[in-house]
């Protein structure tokens, strides 16, 4: 059973006077324990497609589905909702908050919610990404590495079913990138997440369990290895 | 958290809310400072406030007050002093050949009337004078010394308070009533009620009493002006404040401009928050919440800055810096950091409901 699921999704954006459509007509699913990779040359629609996937941003036609739900006419709060406990993101530039730490940065997502208290699942989080050393360090004080494996962490704290992950690995060095690649697939097996990356970075194929690729908003190719 | 987000771009942090200081300390100490002068003002005017003053009416037969009619005048207010008083001017010659032109009042109760500064006013000034201590000093006078008026002779047995501007300003003698017999009635009649809300009361009476429609036996006068100056000050005072507030919207409309640069700022951060699950509202209370600590701390501080102005203020005014401490004045310190807080808070209005709707999409993209 999908976890998430695009249902023949058209996009249009008004660009000035002319209508682009960014998606054609996309059919796409993800399984939990699955890693799936998007790719396709830029302006091809892949980020479009992750925002579709993510709850950001909705179609203009066809359908997302949720769990077996049907997302696609949730008003703007309850896709907030479904994103808080639903889904985990991981930027290309990490987007930590500066003046938080570690823990706190993993934290952020529950933070506002009183009722649990997430720090002890943020603190063994940190541990199975190999920063238990590093909880009460901020942002400036961590290498990109460090920064993103505090990324993943905080993707997974409210125990989502989905993680996506753009670029992950845009901003690392090849080695750096690796050991957040195989902290993914660990954690995908571990937490049983849909993990939906997006990315131009060949070294992704070796982990990834789908490859979807897309051409202007077209799905040409789903290759299973 | 949103004292952490302050801190991060604490110079700009810092300069808001000096202007909100700023704001605070210009309206609060320019209430105080109308609180202040309106203090001074009223105990200045207390003692001759609370005088109602009698003079024959323009249909009097009579010339002056008659005898009869202070008689009756003393059976209306039973309880409030009434002191019958005959007026004439004249010039002293003192023995320098320096003179001094004044007025000349004879007085039998001196004592419910005047202030002395030296000497001692009895109760029934039988051949002693008093004498404004100005004139005094011009003419070399000093206790015990003779005044010649309508060739009698009478000895100076005290110094008068010179009154504070209102009172004529001219030099004044004091005599007994017996040195102006000359005259038949008495000019005024000073009936000292003790507070102006007293006086207003016993006008009406008197009023009432002696006067009709279209017969205006008595001239009854309050110092009514007291009321109006009252009025006057209130307005000087809305007219301060109108000017502190002017400055306070000023530095409200730096706090919007700092609010709303470090969302445009913070953009792509608060997109991250809100696609990770960050309700809109949640934006919006952090935003206010930073709008209203950096208000909070800056009319702290505020009033505390204008607590010092104020003290120096009614040091310098009314002579009691502990004053300050009053309601009257010490209310500007609550409204100022009040009018603050609010400020605060409404200028962060805009810019947090302005972050928190922007789609995450679009703040993430940026």
């Amino acid at each position: 059973m999908s976890v998430i699921e695009l249902e023949d999704v058209i996009k249009r954006y008004q660009s000035g006077v002319e209508t682009v459509e960014a998606l054609k007509g996309v059919d796409f699913s993800a399984d939990r324990g699955e890693m799936v990779t998007v790719i396709g040359p830029s302006g091809s629609g892949k980020s479009t497609m992750l925002n579709m996937i993510g709850l950001l941003d909705t179609p203009t036609e066809g359908h997302v589905h949720l769990d077996a739900r049907d997302v696609t006419d949730f008003s703007e709060d309850e896709l907030t909702e479904e994103r808080r406990t639903g889904i985990g993101f991981v930027f290309q530039d990490f987007h930590l908050l500066p003046m938080l730490t570690a823990v706190e940065n993993v934290e952020l997502p529950s933070m506002w919610n009183t009722s649990v208290d997430r720090h002890d699942r943020a603190v063994e989080l940190l541990r199975r990404v190999g920063l238990g050393d590093r909880l009460d360090h901020t942002p400036d004080q961590l290498s990109g590495g460090q920064q993103q494996r505090v990324a993943v962490a905080r993707s997974l704290i409210n125990e989502p079913d989905i993680l996506l992950a753009d670029e992950p690995t845009g901003n690392l060095d090849q080695d750096t990138g690796q050991t957040i690649l195989e902290e993914l697939t660990r954690l995908k097996e571990d937490e049983n997440v849909a993990i939906v990356a997006v990315t131009h970075d060949d070294q992704m194929l070796d982990y990834t369990d789908t490859t979807v690729r897309i051409v202007d908003g077209v799905i040409q190719e789903v290759a299973q290895p | 958290m949103a004292w952490r987000n302050l801190g991060r771009n604490r110079t700009r942090t810092v300069l808001a809310a000096l202007g909100i200081v700023i704001g605070v300390i210009s309206i609060a100490s320019l209430g105080m400072a109308g609180a202040a002068l309106q203090q001074q003002a009223t105990s200045d005017l207390g003692s001759i406030g609370g005088d109602v003053t009698v003079a024959s009416g323009a249909d009097s037969a009579s010339d002056g007050v008659t005898r009869a009619q202070v008689e009756t005048l003393r059976d209306i207010v039973s309880d409030a002093e009434v002191v019958p008083q005959k007026s004439n001017s004249t010039t002293l010659t003192a023995r320098n050949g320096e003179e001094a032109r004044m007025s000349v009042t004879g007085v039998t109760n001196a004592a419910a009337l005047y202030n002395l500064t030296n000497g001692d006013a009895p109760n029934r000034l039988a051949s002693g004078a008093l004498i404004s201590n100005g004139t005094a000093e011009t003419l070399d006078l000093e206790l015990g010394d003779p005044v010649e008026y309508d060739g009698q002779i009478y000895r100076i047995s005290g110094f008068l308070e010179e009154s504070g501007g209102f009172g004529g300003g001219g030099g004044q003698l004091v005599l007994p009533i017996s040195a102006l017999s000359e005259q038949d009635g008495y000019d005024t009649v000073t009936v000292v009620a003790g507070n102006s809300d007293a006086a207003t009361a016993l006008a009406d009476v008197i009023d009432s009493q002696f006067n009709e429609e279209d017969d205006e036996e008595l001239r009854v006068s309050t110092f009514g002006s007291l009321d109006s100056l009252e009025t006057f000050l209130n307005t000087l005072n809305y007219a301060l404040l109108a000017i502190g507030a002017i400055s306070l919207v000023v530095a409200s409309v730096a706090i919007l401009n700092v609010m709303l640069m470090s969302t445009v700022e913070r953009r792509g951060e608060i997109g991250v928050l809100r696609a990770v699950g960050i309700r809109r509202g949640e934006v919006l209370r952090m935003i206010l919440t930073e709008a209203a600590l950096m208000g909070a701390v800056g009319g702290l501080i505020g009033a505390l800055g204008s607590l010092l102005v104020g003290l120096v203020m009614f040091q310098l005014l009314t002579g009691d810096a502990m004053a300050v401490f009053n309601w009257s004045s010490s209310q500007y310190l609550l409204f100022g950091f009040a009018f603050a807080v609010v400020a605060s808070v409404l200028s962060g209005v805009y810019p947090a409901w302005k972050a928190a709707n922007d789609r995450p999409v679009d703040a993430l993209r940026s």
